[in-house]
């Protein structure tokens, strides 16, 4: 990996800035190739291919720091010489660091060499089948968005402290967004989403199936009831409610910014003694595993929440030094943007109830499958329609229900969670279960 | 570049259109007295849309040389056959359209070129420390600058050929105040199409920073909104939201295809007599508008087009597919973001056409109502029409006066109904997106403004 043209092209700028009197250096360089197939109201779409290579180059100048980039090669020279310009320019901070180099073991399984001659037309036959599965599990069910596509990345980083890493990856992505029709009555719109590293990993049937199943689910939706009380998150919805909270709030920059709430909670309850919230980078084949970070830094498994309690924040070299605490290795983003900080394969551990049996004992309850509206990632505050939603009635499923709202904290919902299904779905690349909510208010439409 | 797109378009039998884009971007951010970016970014390629068998494909290159955009053209072109025999509507054909040439400049007297970087990163870092310094409950303080530049050329198979610039800066602040663990926020940001000194012509850094500062404090000390259905007096930034995201997603013609509430209300009434809605490539009624557009991606000339007249729904929004389609003349409204971007159907600066009523007239006469400026957190808009957006600020309105700012409210309804209510529009005209970037998949600059409207809506808050 390391001879690559890639490579090789980090390894020139990474002279050419040091040429320029940048005292560290740092580029990270990017190859993609992606083709992708898009579906509109049952029909094919425009195809699309593309190919690029991207170098960013961040350079440093007594703590002083500079980033440019481009996706043409020949213009390598002057993007060198504009990082410099840039860095010289700025003012000094003492946390402008860059990684020291670190060793470590390639994950397993993020490449397929069959994806390199994957082609349009490849791509075109699964995107026809993305429809012909809808088709045969219902004539109801109509396809009115879907997609499927291929990237094939290659990822190289160089810096001035000896760091040199590279590492190819495929991900084959497909979706489908469904509405069913019978009669007069008309679904909401249900989404199912699958992702593989391998063209055999393709897995169309059950997304598209899952898709299809819960649109026809909330035909004869009719509004609900309302009450304040228990509600079940489908792993999307959870994803959708209390996704962008977690990642706030336990994303260091945040922290740094005084925005954060969980800034001064490390090793304190923030969450019910049921939640176990974990990062793992090196998930085998996982769709946002990778073996180094934007700047470099091995990847591993973390936990962020153990048993209730906060345990680690989400750092990249920046906020690890400004903070005093060790790197976890999240620096995120990819040769177009400074490191960000970012989760990779997020994952709320399954509890041992199954979801039947969380419904099992609700006398009243909302089970929601989607959800659509805002979530305040700062007070918590959260507030949107249930989509897709059935009402609980005595331990079962009555009937789905339309138009119905839901409020409530995020904070508190996390505090006072009252179950955790043994069931999980991939939610893109976060694995997530059923959670049940407490003294939620729902209100009819 | 130009005459190889051309003699490559020429020589190509089947329909083709080149696009070659070259993207300067510079970002200069400052939190609490740090820098946070300060970057620069270039992008340069060339998009290729070939129609083979009534289908599309598409493929973008970085490689400029001739054989280079070649094999993007026979990629965009075996792209489209493979999905040739399962198409099945298939594209019948692309509405004629006023094919344009020439070559079409910034019109600035101030490039953003003529102007180092040393001087925009003193005045964000000035501005961010004006910010922090300007009371003592500020919490948190930012202020930004980006600036986009676009060279492009777009040749097709009918003709159309042109050498097209654009320059857009943009300048942002944030203030968070905090008090006894409570916090607010409040943003304000400016944009224009043109150079530095268009950017501040209308609000000043200084300005900005003041009315962003005081409105995050004074948030802290305000009652929240009480819900319910009000008269209220909407200025030209929610005006410009509502035009934009509420109604003008909803006359895009590939989302009334898709099954918009629209479809079949043209020559309909959808709003009161008084409401005129447009989207134009020019910035009508005052300067700088943000989503100037000469020349679509399409290569077809922009033109102001007449989506409500005095309350009836006149015209959606086209590319060349869908003006076929509906077998009207396309209206200038493809737009491609990047290189690698194919065109979709986008707006460009969308607005209510000014009125007679002079604005203090308009507040005079609520007896019991609400004064809400710009747009705040959170919004959501259907293509039915429904939405909901936070208000950046509230005040009421009692007995005809502006009085006091309230938090925390939402304006929601459906679009149309809430204009259908409209009793009186406004005299004045500002363009208000501010640095807004409209998303569809892919990025757009757009502006959107209007005068002031008097009408009635739902305000969501908290329960008496």
């Amino acid at each position: 990996m390391t001879d690559s043209h890639l490579m090789k092209h980090c390894q020139q700028a990474l002279d050419s800035t040091r040429r320029h009197s940048a005292d560290e250096v740092e580029v990270f360089g990017q190859t993609q190739r992606t083709i992708s197939v898009e579906i509109e109201k049952a029909d094919l779409q425009t195809t699309k291919s593309q190919q690029e290579t991207m170098i960013g180059v961040r350079a440093f100048t007594n703590r002083q720091v500079g980033f440019s980039c481009s996706n043409s090669i020949v213009d390598l020279e002057s993007v060198c010489l504009d990082a410099v310009k840039l860095a010289k320019a700025s003012p000094a901070d003492p946390n402008n660091v860059l990684p020291q180099p670190d060793p470590f073991e390639p994950v397993v399984g993020l490449y397929d060499p069959a994806a390199e001659s994957y082609s349009a037309s490849d791509a075109v036959k699964r995107a026809i089948e993305i429809l012909e599965i809808a088709a045969a599990y219902d004539k109801r069910v109509i396809v009115g968005n879907g997609a499927i596509s291929v990237n094939v990345v290659e990822r190289c980083i160089v810096n001035s402290n000896g760091l040199a890493a590279g590492e190819r990856g495929s991900v084959f992505s497909y979706y489908a967004l469904t509405t069913a029709r019978d009669g007069d009555q008309v679904s909401n719109m249900a989404f199912d989403f699958g992702a593989s590293r391998t063209v055999a990993g393709i897995e169309l049937e059950p997304v598209v199936r899952n898709a299809c199943e819960r649109a026809l689910g909330s035909l004869g939706a009719a509004p609900g009831e309302s009450f304040s009380g228990q509600i079940i998150l489908s792993p999307d919805a959870v994803s959708d409610i209390l996704g962008g909270l977690l990642l706030f709030q336990t994303n260091a920059r945040n922290v740094l910014t005084g925005s954060s709430r969980w800034g001064d909670k490390l090793g304190q309850a923030i969450a019910h003694s049921s939640l176990t919230v974990v990062d793992d980078a090196r998930l085998e084949e996982g769709v946002a595993s990778s073996s180094f970070d934007r700047e470099g830094v091995p990847r591993a498994r973390r936990e962020i929440i153990r048993d209730g309690e906060l345990v680690s924040l989400f750092h990249n070299a920046y906020t690890s030094q400004a903070m005093g605490t060790p790197n976890t290795g999240h620096a995120s983003g990819g040769a177009r943007s400074i490191p960000g900080i970012g989760p990779t394969n997020l994952m709320v551990l399954p509890g041992d109830v199954s979801k039947d049996d969380l419904i099992a004992d609700m006398k009243q309850g909302l089970l929601v499958t989607r959800y659509s509206g805002h979530a305040d990632p700062i007070s918590g505050d959260f507030s949107g329609v249930a989509k897709g939603a059935f009402l609980i009635k005595n331990g079962k499923i009555e009937r789905p229900v339309s138009g119905t709202l839901i409020a409530g904290n995020a904070f508190d919902a996390l505090r006072q969670l009252s179950g955790i299904s043994s069931e999980t779905a991939r939610v893109f690349s976060s694995v997530l279960p059923y959670l049940r909510l407490e003294s939620i208010s729902v209100t009819a439409g | 570049m130009q005459k190889l797109l051309e003699s490559i378009a020429a020589s190509t039998p089947d329909w083709v259109e080149l696009r070659y884009q070259a993207r300067r971007t510079k970002e200069i951010r400052v939190r609490n007295g740090k820098l946070e970016e300060s970057s620069s970014k270039q992008l340069t390629g060339v998009g290729v849309r070939a129609l083979v068998d009534g289908v599309f494909g598409f493929a973008s290159t970085t490689d400029l040389a001739e054989d280079g955009i070649r094999r993007a053209v026979a990629e965009a072109q075996s792209s489209a056959r493979a999905a040739a025999s399962a198409k099945k509507q298939k594209i019948a054909g692309l509405a004629p359209g006023r094919f344009a040439r020439g070559t079409f400049p910034v019109q600035t007297d101030d490039p953003l070129d003529n102007h180092p970087l040393e001087e925009k990163l003193a005045l964000v870092m000035k501005t961010e420390e004006s910010v922090r310094n300007a009371s003592d409950a500020i919490a948190s303080s930012m202020a930004s600058f980006a600036e986009i530049l676009d060279e492009k050329i777009i040749v097709n198979s009918d003709g159309s050929s042109v050498h097209l610039f654009s320059s857009i800066p943009e300048f942002r602040v944030v203030a968070v105040a905090q008090q006894d663990g409570d916090q607010t926020m409040s943003m304000d940001s400016t944009s224009v199409h043109g150079g530095w000194a268009d950017l501040f012509g209308i609000r000043t850094p200084e300005t900005m920073v003041e009315d962003c500062v005081q409105l995050a404090v004074d948030q802290l000390s305000a009652p929240h909104a009480i819900g319910g259905n009000y008269t209220v007096v909407l200025d030209p930034g929610l005006v410009g939201v509502l035009s934009h995201e509420a109604i003008g997603h909803t006359v895009e013609a590939d989302i009334v295809l898709g099954g918009a509430v629209t479809l079949d209300k043209i020559g309909k009434r959808v709003a009161s007599d008084l409401i005129t809605m447009c989207d134009s490539g020019k910035s009508e009624h005052a300067s700088g508008a943000t989503g100037i557009l000469a020349v679509d991606d399409e290569g077809i000339e922009t033109e102001r087009t007449v989506l409500i007249e005095q309350g009836i729904l006149r015209s959606f929004l086209h590319n060349r597919e869908s003006a076929a389609h509906f077998g009207v003349e396309p209206t200038g409204n493809a737009r491609a973001y990047e290189y690698s971007d194919e065109p979709l159907v986008r707006m460009r600066n969308t607005y209510i056409e000014p009125g007679e009523t002079p604005v203090d007239e308009m507040i005079a006469g609520v007896k019991n109502g609400l004064y809400l400026k710009g747009l705040g957190f959170g919004g959501q808009a259907d293509s039915n029409a429904e939405f909901m957006f936070g208000v950046r600020e509230a005040r009421r309105i009692v007995d005809g006066k502006i009085g006091e700012l309230v938090r925390g409210a939402t304006l929601s309804g459906n679009a149309f109904e809430v204009l259908e209510s409209a009793d009186a529009v406004g005299n004045d005209f500002l363009w208000s997106l501010g640095a807004g970037t409209c998303g569809k998949g892919q990025a757009a600059k757009v502006d959107a403004g209007g005068p002031h409207i008097r009408c009635v809506a739902t305000i969501g808050g908290r329960q008496e």
